[in-house]
């Protein structure tokens, strides 16, 4: 009912292969984004700002880039907390040696250094697959980490070792360090995460898209069809590191304001790869589902029993916290193998076809 | 599944402004009963609340107005203990971050929330400078401080001697670690001794043979260690089986926890730690804890005689004290965070006070001020003799003359990084 698709006709290829062929899809989509951009914003406290609603959309940023490779490529990767701190201490160091540089647009460079890096661990994907592949990403993770503990210019010598994100401004309004609102912040995040998010989309839509898909699927079919399977894995990297390293100057400009080295080891590595995985490898919307799940569910819950009124011990709440989320996700991962953007597709499928199933 | 997003985006945003509404003063703890420091921070955590559990039954609170002191669960993640600081900032009157990388992130927020951040002995050393750091405070003595009374230890008060002398640091490879080695280079480069620095990384904390092999090659005469957690362990039980001569090897007060030398018990005699509180057993306070808290079953502490179980009652009446104070400075008792820091401020923990509390000899006597938000008080060695620690110094003092201008060096280069940043034009 919700989702009739009848009296929706295609005339053209040009509207078949539309970003939203069904009507109501553009319509929820349109309702999330007037939800993201107005309603969360004029209703959201400093809390929910600061605890959901930004790091939602940075890790989204983060899963989506590591959801390209190997979602999409099918290049699997254990170095993403690492190259989202490539694309930290690459802008930390851009904001600390030219003072003058715009703070989104140093966001942005930031993530061709992290391309950069990700291109150059990414070449030995042309030779070794899988697993194999996968430690060799994890030498990426390890030396990476090491290289910001021990290369004392990447933090300007400080003392703790740690960053610190300055004072930034942008037309008289403060985007990072402890000047900085909230809700300006979420906006610089929301316009980067919603730019990149469109781009993704088109590009996995695309030529390159398909690309990436044969090879993901069957390298060597893909190469006997004519696809250049070092340009396909190389730029895979290349894109996906760029995103991950956005996200990961995100992380520290527009949200923590200071991190320390080992903030980018291997558990945020996992905590990524976990999102695309249970939000659905080879998806977009994907990571969003599995950033709310595994970042936003925990905060929520923790509210829970002092919004019913209960009182319970706070390193209890935290276990029983752990072991909640960790049911769900084993409970989703059974109901779903392919992640929640599977189970969205299925009930979407569901609904258009309602009441008259097959 | 969209929807379900913005359900629970809904149900968060109607979640907003939740906490505590009654009546008293909101005085948050940021705990880690969980994850891989439980081991040390639940003695401390257990000792904090018991203090104040004993003021709400004993007293009614302080001033007449009871304590809310609620824990809120980080596991020393710093991620989580951001959460913590956004949740509890609506309507506490101060933050205790407990971990010198919560304490870093939520520095820059304090000075614009304007919340004070109490860290006793921990933390980021400069904050000692008060006209700076106006909203941060990490009474009694500093890691600096600790640098320097180590390094008098091993002097035994003659800082001549320390030429040609050799001195490795066994550090965590972290923020926490780091912090000792500026006092500790200026002052090799002063005295002339040998400053080896030996970084232990989080992942290698009990598993410490690389280090220990490295420490036998280069022969210190003494080991200092700035460790925590499970790389506390990990490095006794490497000097006992290294065979390194304990009575060489010096740790930071946070590297003093009963439990990780009864590992080794006897082998570990002779092994140091410094440290600005001291267990006294047979305290008065204690026996009114035991009369208000212990026997009416409010707490979960194991071993209330331990270091650390001590200090988190010293830690709990810091607090305690600052805010009684506060009440005397404002004249009103549900003080907020602004009036909290006059009492921060002002603390003057003497002889005779401690004497009051039935706290002799627990915490040497300091007082704070609006440049000094440290109180630099001093501390004590304390020596493990097999079974538990014992006092093993007079009250050794950290050389201010020293230290003061690597802070004013330190908090300048600070407030530069992250400009503009609000000092405490008032205070000279």
């Amino acid at each position: 009912m919700l989702y009739r698709t009848a009296g929706q006709f295609k005339t053209s290829y040009r509207a078949d292969q539309a970003l939203f062929p069904i009507r109501q899809d553009a319509f929820l989509l349109g309702l999330i984004l007037v939800c993201a951009w107005v309603v969360f914003p004029l209703t959201a406290s400093e809390f929910t700002f600061q605890t959901i609603l930004t790091p939602i959309l940075i890790y989204s940023l983060a899963a989506l880039g590591l959801n390209i490779l190997t979602g999409f490529a099918g290049q699997l990767s254990l170095g993403t907390g690492a190259f989202m701190g490539v694309g930290a201490y690459a802008c930390y160091k851009m904001i600390t040696l030219m003072p003058w540089m715009n703070p989104i647009i140093a966001i942005l460079l930031s993530g061709v250094f992290s391309a950069g890096v990700g291109v150059l661990f990414g070449i030995p994907s042309l030779r070794i697959k899988g697993f194999y592949l996968a430690i060799a990403t994890l030498a990426a993770q390890f030396f990476l980490v090491w290289l910001f503990e021990k290369w004392a210019w990447l933090y300007n010598y400080n003392a703790s070792g740690a960053i610190q994100v300055p004072n930034l401004d942008m037309f008289g309004f403060y985007v990072s360090g402890p000047q900085a609102s909230s809700m300006t912040q979420y906006y610089v995040v929301l316009t980067i995460v919603s730019l990149l998010t469109y781009l993704a989309i088109n590009l996995t839509r695309g030529n390159l898209g398909r690309t990436w898909k044969a090879t993901r699927d069957m390298d060597i079919a893909a190469e006997l069809i004519g696809i250049n399977l070092m340009k396909s894995k190389l730029t895979a990297f290349a894109v996906s590191s760029y995103i991950v390293g956005v996200a990961g100057a995100l992380f520290v400009f527009m949200w923590r304001g200071a991190a320390e080295p080992n903030l980018f080891d291997i558990p945020l590595s996992f905590r990524v790869l976990f999102i695309a995985i249970i939000g659905g490898l080879g998806s977009i919307m994907g990571n969003y589902l599995g950033a709310i799940l595994i970042v936003g569910l925990p905060v929520v819950l923790n509210t829970v029993p002092g919004w019913l009124g209960i009182h319970v011990e706070s390193a209890l709440l935290e276990h029983l916290n752990i072991m909640i989320v960790g049911s769900l996700i084993i409970f989703f991962l059974i109901i779903e193998p392919h992640g929640l953007n599977q189970l969205w597709r299925l009930i979407r499928e569901k609904l258009i076809i309602w009441p008259f199933p097959h | 599944m969209k929807t379900f997003r913005t359900l629970a985006l809904a149900t968060a945003v109607s979640l907003v402004g939740v906490g505590a509404m009654a009546e008293g003063i909101f005085a948050p703890n940021l705990t880690y009963r969980t994850g891989p420091f439980a081991a040390t921070g639940i003695p401390l955590m257990d000792g904090q609340k018991d203090y104040m559990t004993m003021l709400n039954e004993r007293d009614g609170g302080i001033g007449g107005v009871p304590i809310m002191f609620e824990e809120c669960e980080t596991g020393y993640s710093t991620e989580k203990g951001v959460e913590c600081y956004e949740r509890t900032k609506a309507n506490a009157v101060v933050t205790q971050p407990w971990s010198t990388g919560i304490t870093l992130q939520v520095l820059p927020k304090t000075n614009t929330d304007m919340i004070p951040i109490l860290a006793p002995g921990y933390g980021f050393s400069p904050m000692a400078n008060g006209k700076v750091f106006q909203w941060a405070f990490n009474p009694p003595a500093s890691y600096w401080d600790a640098a320097s009374m180590i390094v008098q230890d091993i002097a035994a008060g003659d800082l001549g001697s320390l030429n040609g002398k050799k001195i490795a640091l066994l550090h965590l490879d972290h923020p926490f670690g780091k912090e000792p080695i500026p006092v500790l280079e200026a002052m090799a480069a002063e005295y002339g001794f040998e400053l080896v620095l030996i970084p232990v990384g989080l992942k290698e904390m009990q598993n410490q043979s690389a280090q220990w092999l490295q420490i036998r090659k280069e022969r210190p005469d003494n080991v200092v260690m700035w460790g925590w957690g499970a790389m506390n362990a990990g490095a006794i039980t490497e000097a006992v089986k290294t065979k390194y001569p304990m009575d060489q090897f010096i740790g930071v007060w946070w590297s003093g926890h009963d439990a990780d030398l009864k590992q080794v018990g006897e082998a570990g005699k002779g092994y140091k730690s410094i440290s600005w509180s001291m267990p006294q057993p047979d305290a008065p306070l204690l026996a009114d804890l035991k009369t208000h808290v212990y026997d009416k079953g409010m707490s979960e502490a194991e071993d209330t005689n331990a270091v650390f179980y001590q200090r988190g009652l010293v830690i709990s009446m810091i607090l305690a004290e600052a805010i009684a104070k506060a009440q005397e400075i404002h004249g009103t008792g549900e003080i907020n965070a602004a009036q909290l820091r006059d009492g921060l401020e002002n603390l003057d923990i003497s002889e005779a006070r401690l004497e009051e509390l039935g706290m002799s000899g627990m915490v040497p006597p300091f007082s704070t001020s609006c440049d000094n938000h440290t109180g630099h008080s001093g501390a004590w060695m304390l020596e493990w003799d097999g079974e538990k620690f014992v006092q093993a110094s007079d009250l050794l003092m950290a050389d201010a003359a020293f230290i003061a201008p690597l802070e004013a060096e330190k908090s300048a280069e600070y407030a530069e990084a992250n400009a503009p940043w609000p000092v405490n034009e008032s205070c000279n």
